[in-house]
């Protein structure tokens, strides 16, 4: 009965996951695949999770975006040489979470403008038509910051005129905000996800060493390779669109979910029936 | 061809007088383009020394761009790159203090003025990825209504051939420009196959009716198919064509083989190109007949004992003569550059 109601208190904390609904009946599954010595522990993990809601991550983005063009309206930059620019890094929603702010925002009404990092030949013909103004790249999770900042350095070698460089993301780890630092990006973000806050990582304190080691070797039982996920980031950070690569593997379960399957699965994570191809 | 009207542009004046702060680097923001492809590892190390030991004595150039915090860089990226390293690696000042960086805070620079030190950047490496270039170049050529080559060497420091290789980019159709814009460089097709294959192109579309018919751009898909299909296994290897091409200039007999193995090799995807024209190129002793004419023609010099001519006049004929031999080495010096190997295509 117990644990009935902590898997019905587990869902309630994820409305609205897309790639698969998270359900009380979906966690208590979930649960089943661990040891029951174990289960208080993953339960602990579950509750250190930060999850994005549809109208969470929309909240963000007005609202720093808000903030953003303040203050370039104010350092004497208009919505007119504002370039917002989507990248496409593997599995992002960078796309979808620009459509989203473009929308709620009415920055198109505005006369913002808006690119793809790939279009390399409009971003030259762009950034030389406005002389100068400010590009403001936008995506839904920055975790080490590696795969965004390629895409970004390719795309930056394009940019005639002076303009300034910003990222508006909901959530970004604290190696992507030295990454940006770096090349004098500044992230406009409504979740800077410290390491700390990362129960399973390096650096955290959060839990005591034993939970944190027996947890460690669950997710390396599951896949040893992406036990913590993607370069061992951790993250505890879930979108409602999709989980990153960077958390542990026990929220995504193996690829077609076999034979573990996830309470995150990621889109490529699910087997092609149930994504209904 | 370039025109021959003389420079009339003045020196723009970039750096308009500012403000002297002390930033730390965090407060700089880096050049836009990869640092790490931009400078000779030596001269950095260096420079780098001589910034322990005295810190940095001459100011950078540094302007904040509207609605940023950091500072860009418009002249000082090499000081700015060793402190950068200095102070991850522990280093301090002689006040045991972070090293800072003194920097003359200036205006925004204008459009060619910010583009002209893109260029000044650039130069510091061989081999860099053109197609950028290119297009600032076309920006600088519309905006100051120059075309001449010259003229566009003084104002960007590129050399003339640089330029040259940079307008036959520019002049490419956009469709295979974005070919080279490809983020992914696992199917980026490098700047240097447009360039390599262009004085192919130029004789085959003339001279073989089928590709005539076919037009420059579908002959020049044909090339593309067959490099994705990694049966150009180096761009360099174009050349091996046009020396088969120039080897047959008097011989008619061959000059017509080689067309229609010119014609094939477009026509068949899976022919190499090594493999289709290895058998024309005659290359390895024409290369030794040079290197032999290049040593007797030094030693040839050295016996003649000039150096202490007393005649002007003949001192001035010899010096135009030996200017006329060092342009032309200086020319086909840089003709020869580039490297037969696959692995160095990447540019």
């Amino acid at each position: 009965m117990l644990d009935y109601l902590n898997s019905m208190r587990a869902a309630l904390r994820f409305p609205g996951y897309l790639p698969q609904p998270v359900t009380a009946k979906g966690v208590n599954q979930w649960m089943k695949q661990f040891d029951p010595s174990d289960r208080r522990l993953v339960g602990r993990l579950l509750r250190s999770v930060i999850y994005l809601s549809e109208a969470k991550i929309k909240r963000i983005l007005l609202e720093q975006n808000g903030a953003l063009m303040r203050r370039l309206a104010t350092a004497g930059l208009p919505p007119q040489n504002l370039i917002y620019v989507q990248v496409h890094d593997a599995g992002s929603s960078s796309p979808v979470m620009l459509n989203m702010l473009r929308d709620a925002a009415g920055l198109e009404q505005r006369g913002c403008r808006f690119l793809d990092a790939n279009n390399t030949l409009g971003l030259n013909a762009m950034t030389n038509d406005l002389g100068e103004g400010a590009l403001i790249y936008v995506d839904d999770f920055v975790g080490t910051g590696t795969q965004f900042c390629e895409a970004r350095d390719f795309a930056a070698k394009f940019i005639e005129g002076t303009f300034s460089e910003f990222l508006l993301v909901p959530s970004i780890c604290e190696e992507g905000i030295y990454l940006l630092g770096e090349r004098g990006i500044e992230a406009f973000t409504g979740h800077v996800h410290s390491k700390a806050e990362r129960p399973l990582h390096d650096n955290s304190t959060l839990f005591d060493p034993g939970t944190k080691q027996r947890l460690i070797e669950i997710c390396e039982q599951i896949d040893p390779i992406m036990a913590l996920g993607f370069r061992r980031i951790a993250a505890m950070v879930v979108l409602y669109r999709n989980a990153p690569d960077n958390i542990p593997i026990l929220f995504r379960g193996n690829e077609t979910q076999m034979p573990f399957s996830g309470i995150f699965p990621r889109t490529t994570d699910l087997p092609l029936a149930e994504v209904g191809i | 061809m370039a025109d021959l009207k003389p420079n009339t542009h003045q020196p723009l004046n970039v750096v308009p007088a500012g403000t002297l702060r002390k930033l730390s680097p965090d407060e700089i923001k880096p050049s836009a383009n990869n640092p790490r492809f931009l400078f000779d590892d030596a001269p950095l190390q260096e420079l780098k020394k001589n910034i322990a030991a005295h810190g940095v004595l001459v100011p950078l150039t540094v302007y904040q761009a509207k609605g940023q915090t950091k500072f860009s860089i418009l002249d000082g990226e090499r000081r700015y790159r060793c402190v950068v390293d200095l102070t991850k690696s522990g280093h301090l000042g002689a006040d045991k203090r972070p090293l800072l960086l003194p920097a003359n805070i200036v205006e925004p620079p204008t459009k060619i003025a910010g583009l002209l030190y893109m260029f000044s950047i650039h130069n510091f490496r061989e081999g860099w990825e053109l197609m950028p270039t290119a297009l600032s170049l076309k920006i600088v050529m519309e905006e100051l209504g120059e075309a001449d080559n010259t003229a566009l060497s003084k104002l960007t420091g590129l050399s003339e051939p640089q330029i040259e290789r940079c307008k036959k980019l520019i002049d490419l159709p956009e469709r295979f420009q974005k070919l080279s814009l490809d983020p992914d460089p696992k199917t980026r097709i490098p700047s240097n196959f447009w360039i390599e294959s262009a004085p192919v192109l130029d004789f085959a579309v003339e001279e073989i009716p089928t590709l005539r018919q076919l037009g420059r751009n579908r002959s020049t898909d044909k090339l593309v198919e067959k490099y994705r299909a990694k049966r150009i296994k180096s761009v360099i290897h174009f050349r091996r064509i046009m020396d088969a091409y120039d080897m047959s200039e008097d011989d008619g007999d061959t000059r017509r083989k080689v067309l229609r193995r010119v014609e094939e090799y477009f026509l068949k995807p899976e022919l190499e190109t090594r493999a289709a024209f290895d058998e024309f190129v005659v290359e390895m002793r024409r290369t030794r007949t040079a290197l032999a004419e290049c040593e007797e023609f030094v030693a040839r010099l050295q016996k003649l004992k000039l150096r202490y001519l007393a005649d002007d006049t003949e001192r001035a004929n010899l010096r135009d003569a030996l200017r006329n031999v060092r342009i032309f080495c200086m020319a086909l010096e840089q003709s020869l550059r580039g490297t037969d190997d696959p692995d160095s295509l990447s540019e």
